[in-house]
């Protein structure tokens, strides 16, 4: 029985070592520009975490130094909180944002896509951009907001929405956020949700089920991957949120809404204090690192059938 | 049941409506502050362009900077297209070594904060030869589009049914043939998506093209935008800041009208059928 | 897998890592090795204008000026210069950036209160003996050579001015009642038109600050402590001295004008952008700002009158701000960028392509002349430039211009906080820290 068993094995095995050395030249291109783009200057920044680097000059080995002084850095303490909690308000009201948005123009109608390109619009403005837009759009004497919301009757006097207070500010820079971002996810979305074939739907409308139930068993199931992606860029940007802060609130007022790479940025540019700059970008990857690696285990699980 | 109907045809459209405005009325603001009289700025009485001409004049000329920022993006757009569509391909149909660890490496990209990568991105492309060239310039963006553009190859190839590959090769067709002729129809959507954010990205950005491009003639419009508008102090000129948002976000507009009715189509072809 | 494939994947990987690891190696090795740059005095070359390319880099606040001298350069000399504006907010950033890489351009222009922390990073070159060869070396203003001496060793020259005055707005003195020639000579009186203007209602407010930029304030409010005989710190900017009486004083006056609603209430949180349009939409009475703004507003169509900052009870001074100008260290056309340098001070450069723009010139030896005398705007704001300073401070950026330093803090507190004493007590402590960390 040798013979024949070793036959068939030996062709089963060069198939799918044929079919292996395919995926890993399909896979060569991105391992390369990742390689040399990413984790070459990666590596980098891993190097210069362990120095004291000046601008012009040699750099000075000193770690752990850069790392232990993050400890006493007050204002990247309480930047790390205000983080959190603005990553996890953003999150939910963006998505819930997206989401909405993407099922409202799934259905072909008439005038969907116009409506599909409002909302995508704002993704045409660079975001640093759109940023000093809001400012001036905001701007309690000078921007349109103010005098059309008296107009409307909708306020009493003019309200300073960008600096007037903590909450305004982090209200500010949500508002500017979902305008800019949720018809981008919006369309991340669509993509999922227009892969369900029709006629999945049909079978379960004919079993009888409901709007609500169609919704829970068949649409979020199978829109799974498009939702753990979603929720990657979102969580992981809202993390690493910089220009909104930067630009339209200048962390203030009163350091209220400074974030983690804003005080890396100050680091690195105000202070030229690189290898502090790297040290905490450094710390702020390895957290990213382990918490997406959990979510996508839990996005993940008990899904995809072969290949996983 | 009509009642019902036209009830909720007319609570969809409201809702829709009123969306859309919210959505609009910053770009429309923009539009039409760019034209208004602003004292100080490109058009200081009446309504005309004053501030468009001002724009088309400044620095090196408006031909010059677009024709840079075309550049770029067809290199980054042409770039991400190819790396992400192999990629996403080799992620959702093979098992190769060193599979997950390519994929979480390209992920970790988005959770690098930019500015820091930037100065060791200017010092590799110093090694490369490509410092200050539009091409070094496309090959980072590209990489910074790398992990969003992946993940929905990914995504859109695992949605085609594995039975449509394996029937394929039954008859002798080898991977690639099935790449082209069978999977690459069946994920235009993802395809149109990663092609026009990869567009948008590269259009729009400023700080990336600001730090690794130092010549004045090569530098992209955001950039020559957003010098345009500084002025002493940290005060803008918001005039012109809006007139750029209009001539940045008119190209993208139309692409978006143009590409958008794929997604319908996608939608409408069922491909996916049987 | 087969033995045999499993190798080829093993090389593949290892020759993709190893590449990597070794131009990784390799890079960091040469970034590593110091610049080797020899920071001493390269003789003067008899022919420096031999054609050579001179790259220089400019802030966009600045585009203005630095173009009108590259361009006039270029037209008369063999060299050219090929000027880079970059944004202003991201111009440390390109300068790091492009100090990591060895690559800065051979002159570059930086805001004058950043000129110490530069010079203290070695990032321009030494050129004492260059600036001293001068023969009007003695007119050169001061207080830009002063910032870009560090050790006792030059490095930088003036590019611009830009000073602080007060500008009112004569058309809404004259409605309000008040002479619209005589502007404020003490603070004080200040407070008093902008009150009357005040008065006039609608959108028209007395006087306006950048409540929440701290760049502002410095360039606003310190002239005001110095004409008053204080100062903010010490000379060489390494202990703060916010809580001393003319401190006090001068905010005293500041708060109260928030507090009657006489300073536009919403200039309480302008962070910069906005700062100087309020003015220029003519709808408020009098304030300080920025003297190279002039021209813009009498482009808007408003009649201004320029007046020195005063202190509480009198006195005149001046922020002295502006760019420096200097020659990167890394700079491998150090003769022919000299050449530029030192033409952009001399007598063609400053008295017929800036003054005759009605810019501020760098040469006291020549600020009387034919076209300064045209404008009496322009001479007043002249004589107040012997009467400025410029503070010195080698952490000024994140001390006092940077939104999440103390500065901005400690003049927030004492403009809009509970308790004006306290908070500027307190503040000071912080300012103090900041300017001492290493």
């Amino acid at each position: 029985m040798a013979a024949p068993n070793a036959l068939f094995s030996r062709s089963a095995a060069a198939r799918r070592s044929q079919y292996q050395l395919a995926g890993i030249a399909y896979a060569t291109p991105a391992a390369l520009v990742v390689g040399v783009f990413f984790l070459v200057p990666l590596g980098l920044v891993l190097w210069m975490s362990l120095h004291q680097w000046p601008l012009i000059g040699d750099p000075t080995f000193n770690a752990p130094a850069n790392y232990t002084r993050i400890r006493d850095n007050a204002l990247f303490i309480d930047a790390v909180w205000f983080t959190l909690k603005y990553t996890i308000v953003v999150t939910i009201l963006l998505f819930a944002a997206a989401f909405g948005l993407a099922m409202l123009v799934q259905r072909p109608r008439p005038g969907v896509g116009f409506f599909r390109t409002a909302f995508f619009l704002p993704g045409a403005v660079g975001f640093a951009t759109a940023s000093l837009l809001f400012y001036g759009l905001l701007s309690r004497d000078l921007g349109p907001l103010n005098p059309i919301l008296s107009a409307l009757g909708l306020i009493g006097k003019p309200i300073s929405w960008v600096s007037g207070s903590p909450n305004l500010a982090l209200g500010s820079s949500i508002g500017l956020v979902i305008w800019r971002w949720a018809g981008f996810n919006m369309l991340i979305l669509l993509t999922g949700l227009q892969a369900i074939p029709g006629e999945v739907y049909e079978a379960a409308r004919v079993d009888g089920a409901s709007r609500w139930q169609q919704f829970t068993r068949i649409t979020l199931p199978l829109m799974r991957p498009t939702i753990a992606l979603v929720l990657i860029l979102m969580i992981t940007g809202s993390l690493l949120a910089f220009d909104q802060f930067y630009i339209l609130t200048n962390g203030g007022p009163d350091n209220s809404t400074t974030s983690v790479v804003m005080v890396i940025v100050r680091e690195a540019f105000t202070r030229f204090d690189l290898g502090s700059a790297a040290a905490v970008s450094v710390l702020v990857l390895a957290t990213l690192i382990v918490f997406n690696v959990v979510q996508l285990r839990v996005l993940r699980r008990g899904d995809r059938p072969a290949g996983d | 049941m009509r009642v019902q109907q036209l009830a909720a045809r007319t609570g969809y459209y409201t809702t829709a409506a009123a969306l859309a405005i919210v959505f609009l009325f910053p770009l429309v603001w923009a539009g039409w502050a760019s034209v208004k009289p602003t004292p100080g700025s490109g058009q200081q009485v009446g309504y005309g362009f004053g501030n468009f001409i001002k724009l088309a004049h400044y620095g090196k000329g408006l031909p010059t900077y677009l024709l840079n920022s075309t550049l770029i993006a067809a290199i980054a757009v042409a770039g991400t297209l190819v790396v992400a569509t192999l990629a996403g391909y080799a992620f959702a149909r093979f098992r190769f070594p060193g599979r997950n660890l390519l994929f979480l490496a390209i992920l970790a990209i988005l959770m690098v904060p930019y500015p820091t990568l930037l100065i060791p991105l200017y010092v590799l492309l110093g090694w490369l030869g490509l410092q200050n060239t539009l091409v070094g310039l496309a090959l980072v963006l590209t990489m910074f589009q790398l992990p969003f553009a992946t993940f929905i190859m990914r995504n859109s190839f695992e949605a085609v049914p594995r039975e449509l590959d394996e029937a394929a090769m039954v008859d002798g067709a080898t991977t690639l043939a099935v790449l082209t002729r069978i999977l690459l129809p069946a994920v235009r959507p993802g395809l149109i998506t990663v092609g026009l954010f990869a567009f948008l990205a590269s259009w729009s950005d400023f700080v990336v093209p600001l730090i690794l491009i130092s010549s004045p003639d090569k530098f992209p419009l955001p950039v020559a935008v957003v010098n345009m508008q500084q002025q002493v102090f940290g005060s803008i000129d918001y005039a012109a800041l809006e007139a750029g948002v209009v001539v940045l976000a008119a190209p993208c507009m139309v692409l978006f009208l143009i590409l958008q009715r794929g997604y319908v189509r996608g939608f409408m072809s069922g491909s996916l059928k049987g | 897998m087969s033995r045999r494939s499993s190798y080829v994947l093993a090389r593949f990987w290892t020759v993709l890592i190893g590449s990597a690891a070794l131009a990784m190696f390799g890079g960091l090795a040469a970034c590593g090795k110091s610049a080797n740059k020899d920071n001493k005095e390269a003789a003067k070359s008899a022919d420096s204008d031999s054609g050579a390319t001179i790259t220089m880099w400019t802030r966009a606040a600045t585009e203005a000026q630095s173009k009108m001298l590259v361009e006039a350069y270029n037209a008369s000399h063999k060299n050219k210069v090929e000027l880079t504006v970059v944004p202003t907010d991201n111009y440390a950033q390109k300068i790091a950036t492009a100090a990591g890489g060895k690559a800065l351009p051979d002159v570059f222009a930086a805001d004058v209160i950043f000129a110490p922390n530069y010079t203290s990073k070695n990032l321009f070159l030494d050129i004492t003996s260059r600036i001293d060869a001068l023969p009007f070396k003695d007119s050169l203003a001061p207080s830009h050579i002063k910032l870009g001496t560090y050790q006792g060793k030059k490095y930088a020259v003036p590019h611009t001015i830009d000073l602080s005055v007060i500008f009112w707005n004569k058309d809404l003195y004259q409605k309000a009642g008040l002479d619209p020639e005589k502007g404020p000579t003490t603070l004080k009186e200040m407070a008093e038109h902008a009150k009357k203007i005040q008065a006039l209602g609608g959108e028209i407010a007395g006087t306006t600050l950048g409540g929440n930029c701290g760049g502002c304030g410095v360039f606003t409010i310190w002239p005001s402590i110095w004409a008053a005989g204080g100062d903010v710190m010490n000379a060489d900017g390494t202990v703060a001295t916010l809580d001393s009486q003319q401190v006090k004083d001068t905010f005293a006056v500041w708060r109260q004008l928030y507090a009657d609603g006489i300073a536009q209430p919403g200039s309480k949180d302008e962070q910069g952008p906005t700062w100087v349009g309020r003015f220029q939409s003519g709808n408020v009475g009098v304030g300080p700002m920025p003297s190279t703004t002039l021209a813009m507003m009498d482009k808007a169509g408003l009649k201004v009158g320029v007046i020195p900052i005063p202190g509480p009870d009198g006195g005149q001074s001046t922020f002295v701000g502006g760019d420096v100008l200097g020659i990167a260290a890394t700079s491998k056309n150090a003769d022919a960028a000299w050449n530029f340098l030192s033409w952009t001070l001399s007598d063609a450069a400053q008295v017929e392509v800036l003054a005759k723009n009605k810019d501020l010139i760098a040469r006291t030896d020549l600020a009387e002349n034919k076209y300064s005398a045209a404008d009496p705007r322009v001479v007043t704001t002249l004589k107040v430039l012997a009467k400025g300073r410029t503070p010195y401070a080698l952490n000024f950026n994140q001390t006092f211009n940077d939104p999440q330093g103390p500065w901005l803090a400690t003049m927030r507190a004492a403009l809009f906080g509970p308790d004006l004493n306290a908070g500027l007590t307190e503040g000071n402590a912080k300012v103090t820290a900041s300017l001492a960390q290493k």
